[in-house]
């Protein structure tokens, strides 16, 4: 269904090819899956297997691209939507009505549907990703799943041979995630439809990948094959290639477990350790830094009660709507609490001194022209933004501006200014969210090297790898209250269904041998 | 609109969108204005009005954007509620076309300081010659009224011809626009 | 039969051409009857939630009635100060009034007839019929409709960018630096995404090309006419009134 050959494209400003003599070919209702960090090109590619480019680049390209036995370049963009489909990563920028049905209706208005037969063939693609109860809603009232399920409806409304799909789950929780994936696994099963999924983290698609293809940071494909052998051979580059490995082989390679065969699945991974990995506890000072007594914010949060001890790392998690990031907000003094007193020792005049916040989105911050101005903007001198600058890794692009750095240099870009000051207390919205497995890591290892120097961290994450990780404690919220506050380990004894949570993969593999699971040999 | 690509006439559309909200945010510092210093009070911020159609022009460069994106602007400011009503519609496309003439004239090649600060002084003119008509601007004494136009036409000079370049020339460094035509050229002069 | 099911472009059309009638016009009469005249109808004859149009129309009463203070304070000498009305315990001369009055009801008319459009038609209709009947290019059409769905958006956008400055303590600059660091990333985000939205549109085939079918059909139907119809007979009769009583004048220019 796709054949790309010898593909190398080149843009105008960059001095590198960002795709380099790429060739591969994808079959009739294959599913593949490509794997690459952001920025090696997986999304260039997307817009050459579409289209857009070689008609909307400013650069170079050479080499041939086939979707369905026709050439890309030079099709009319009518001419190709009709032979593939692509889902984009932001649910909040694919779309251009207002409401489902009639965005749905869109891409069959493109085509020339006839009128009478559009209503049909709308309720059908709804039908298929079960929005068809919220046909008549406005699209702003969906959530983010919902959204990326629309865009999905949108594309099979056409009927595509080929369905790309570039991302799709970067911006939605690991629930929402899975939801999507059983979607499209559904989906593959009923249909006659070729898959192309773009990706940086392979964990959620395991299960309908029949093949993937993996690219690395130069743009070159370095591996096209079965997933399991891919594993097999390039887990110990993978990381560094920005490609998230699944949890069960860093696990595995953690443990010393890591000869191949490596373990896909949690299952597997059981049979492997014979030992328990233990699972850490943490232990946090005394002191308290900030402390509320029944506050309450508008009609979003009732009754906070919630200790902050000083020298505490804790993750603030919970369904989307929950309230998370009001918590965080009026905690970190964005917001005033509607009643309720908040007990800290802050003077109020040096209290953003004193707590920082590194908001979801870090371009909201960024007040500058350039990198270093932004770390030096608050008056910090020469030593100290030089020394902030080379501990996040951003020295060499002190003088770039902040909007054109990557998304993993901006998000420590960030982090480093809410540092400035040393502040003592530091929240942060979800600081690893759309960021690929190498970048996470980074951002990570920083906040952990600061708690470990004493800084309170406060951290919004869906991650509940990152929690078992990195947090000596969980807040999590229900419908605007606290349904859940204490150690992780305790966390994990409950029902994490309620929360939307799933329990990390070290928790699992621990039940799992414990529950007397039997394990193949 | 066949020469227009589908992104540029988004992204104008966007910016119509978020400069009617700046422009409903700047009647009432009008309103204050006139109290102080009677009807020309408006003339001294009257460039704020014309800024979208500077800015859309000189990121886009295309015969048109001036004037779509000042008339959508305008359209927009009725639709979210405004007192003046759909009368506004109609100034929203006479000082679009004053803008547009200066880049006309120029024949749609120079979208240099000069030439924005000639589209915001023509978008003032324009709106100018439509305000006296409308708003009967010929009851006021001869000698105010040439005031009058004197500080609306340096107003359109500065809010919104310079202030507009100002303001594009600060997004294209955030590398926002380098699909667009302001974003080509600063690439090219940086290679060059 | 609601206005709401009026055709669009219809009711565009015979707002605009009243709205331009009303300008030509400077009288007391004719605004005041009109004004009342649309209010009523729009109640009548409209459904949406009452209590937004009182939100709307609040202000704009407000800004009728400054516009009729500052005008009686501000009134060149009339011509005949011998007439004069009490107002308030205040002798003012009856001719000022008159203008006052003509003046915030012109405004008062004007906005009334733009509520009565903004609460009764569907944006996305309105967009629809500008193109199936008023020949308005899909590719404006969509591009537009794209980028009004940026508003509550941009709302949120607005407020985030607020809060992440006061957290880096933003506050001590002159404001044309202050509203450049607010504006530059709020446009900046909003062309990235306007980019992304265009290129999604694309993908679902969006050519711009006017050959293209429609999921909703808006056409214009005898009925349409008689909102056109009505307005026009009724104001047209107002204006006769005023005309019979001695109000009637053109609008020349006063302030």
């Amino acid at each position: 269904m796709i054949d790309v050959k010898n593909l190398t494209l080149e843009y105008e400003e960059m001095e590198n090819p960002v795709l380099r003599n790429v060739s591969f070919t994808i079959d009739e209702k294959e599913s593949v899956l490509l794997l690459g960090a952001s920025g090696s090109g997986k999304s260039t590619l997307s817009r050459c297997l579409t289209g857009l480019y070689p008609r909307e680049l400013d650069g170079s390209m050479e080499g041939e691209v086939r979707v369905a036995g026709k050439k890309v370049d030079g099709a009319s963009p009518g001419a190709i939507s009709r032979h593939v489909g692509i889902v984009f990563q932001d649910p909040e920028t694919q779309f251009c009505m207002l409401t489902a049905e009639d965005e749905v209706a869109f891409g069959l208005e493109n085509l020339g549907t006839a009128p009478e037969l559009m209503e049909g063939k709308v309720d059908t693609a709804l039908e298929e990703v079960g929005l068809l109860p919220k046909k008549g809603r406005t699209i702003t009232s969906l959530s983010g799943g919902e959204k990326q399920k629309l865009a999905l409806a949108c594309i099979l409304a056409m009927r595509p041979p080929v369905i790309i799909l570039d991302e799709p789950t970067a911006n939605l929780d690991p629930v929402a995630t899975d939801d999507f994936v059983a979607l499209l696994e559904r989906l593959k099963l009923e249909k006659d439809v070729t898959l192309f999924v773009i990706e940086h983290d392979l964990d959620p698609w395991l299960s309908i990948t029949d093949r993937v293809l993996m690219l690395d940071r130069e743009g070159q494909l370095f591996y096209d094959g079965p997933l399991r052998e891919g594993i097999d051979r390039y887990a110990p580059i993978l990381h560094e290639e920005g490609i998230a490995v699944p949890q069960t082989v860093k696990l595995a390679v953690e443990e010393g477990a890591a000869t191949p065969p490596l373990p896909l699945t949690a299952r597997e991974l059981a049979g492997r350790l014979p030992v328990l990995p233990e699972v850490r506890e943490k232990e946090d000072g005394e002191r308290a830094l900030l402390q509320t007594e029944k506050v309450n914010f508008k009609s979003i949060l009732h009754a906070i009660d919630i200790t902050l001890p000083e020298g505490s790392f804790t993750a603030v998690t919970g369904p989307n709507g929950s309230g998370k990031t009001t918590l965080c907000r009026v905690l970190a003094g964005i917001e005033s609490p509607t009643s309720g007193r908040m007990l800290h020792s802050f003077p109020k005049k040096e209290w953003f001194k004193r707590v920082g916040y590194v908001f979801q989105n870090p371009e909201h911050q960024f007040l500058t022209d350039s990198v270093w101005a932004e770390v030096a903007y608050s008056g910090a001198d020469e030593e100290r933004v030089r020394h902030l600058l080379e501990w996040c890794g951003l020295w060499e692009r002190r003088n770039l501006h902040p909007f054109t750095l990557s998304q993993g240099e901006k998000r420590r870009l960030s982090v480093a200014t809410m540092l400035v000051e040393d502040q003592d207390l530091l929240f942060l919205d979800e600081p690893t969210f759309g960021q690929d497995a190498r970048s996470t890591r980074r951002v990570m290892d920083l906040l952990d090297e600061k708690h470990r120097s004493g800084t309170t961290i406060v951290m919004i994450t869906h991650d509940m790898e990152l929690v078992e990780q990195y947090a000596t404690r969980v807040v999590a919220m229900k419908d605007g209250e606290i349904g859940f506050d204490g150690r992780a380990d305790e966390l994990w004894k409950r029902d994490l269904d309620a929360f939307q949570l799933k329990r990390p993969l070290k928790v699992r593999l621990k039940e799992m041998q414990e529950g007397g699971v039997r394990v193949p040999q | 609109m066949k020469n227009w690509k589908l992104k540029e006439i988004v992204v104008m559309s966007v910016l119509s969108v978020v400069f009617a909200v700046v422009y409903l945010a700047f009647l009432p510092v009008g309103k204050v204005l006139v109290g102080f210093f009677g009807p020309i009070g408006y003339d001294f911020i009257f460039g704020i009005w014309f800024i979208v159609s500077i800015i859309a022009a000189y990121i886009i460069r295309k015969p048109g954007a001036a004037f779509l994106s000042e008339t959508i602007a305008a359209t927009v400011e009725v639709l979210l509620g405004n007192a003046v009503g759909p009368m506004l519609i109609i100034s929203g496309m006479i000082q679009g076309l004053g803008a547009e003439s200066a880049f006309a004239i120029t024949r749609y090649r120079s979208y240099t300081l000069p030439t924005l600060i000639f589209a915001g002084m023509m978008a003032g003119v324009f709106s100018f010659a439509w305000g006296y008509f409308q708003s009967g601007f010929a009851a006021l004494a001869g000698g105010y009224v040439l005031l009058m136009f004197i500080t609306r036409v340096l107003s359109g000079a500065l809010l919104a011809g310079v202030a507009g370049k100002l303001l594009s020339d600060a997004l294209a460094k955030t590398g926002v626009l380098s699909g667009f035509a302001l974003g080509k050229e600063k690439r090219k002069k940086h290679v060059a | 039969m609601y206005l709401n099911n009026v055709n669009p472009s219809v009711k565009a059309l015979t707002i605009l051409a009243l709205v331009l009638i009303l300008a030509l016009l400077f009288d007391p009469v004719t605004p005041v009857l009109f004004t009342m005249f649309t209010v009523l109808i729009t109640f009548l004859f409209g459904r949406f939630r009452k209590k937004y149009y009182l939100f709307y129309f609040l202000p704009f009463t407000i800004f009728a009635f400054g516009m009729f203070w500052t005008t009686i304070a501000f009134a060149d000498p009339p011509q005949n100060p011998a007439e004069t009305i009490v107002l308030l315990g205040w002798e003012v001369p009856e001719e000022n009034v008159l203008v006052a009055l003509s003046l915030s009801f012109r405004v008062m008319a004007f906005a009334t007839l733009s509520l009565l459009f903004m609460f009764t038609t569907n944006m996305v209709e309105f967009l629809l019929s500008l193109m199936q009947q008023l020949r308005l290019p899909p590719k404006l059409a969509y591009g537009i409709m794209a980028g009004y769905r940026f508003l509550p958006m941009l709302k949120t956008e607005f407020d985030q960018i607020r809060a992440a400055h006061r957290v880096r303590g933003v506050g001590t600059e002159s404001k044309w630096k202050r509203s450049r660091r607010f504006a530059v990333p709020l446009l900046a985000g909003a062309i990235r995404k306007a980019e992304r939205t265009a290129l999604a549109m694309e993908s679902k085939g969006f050519t711009g090309s006017r050959e293209r079918t429609f999921y909703r059909n808006l056409k214009v139907r005898g009925k349409d006419w008689l909102f056109p119809a009505g307005m026009g007979a009724v104001l047209l009769f107002f204006i006769i009134f005023s005309v019979r009583f001695g109000y009637f004048s053109w609008y020349q220019g006063q302030l």
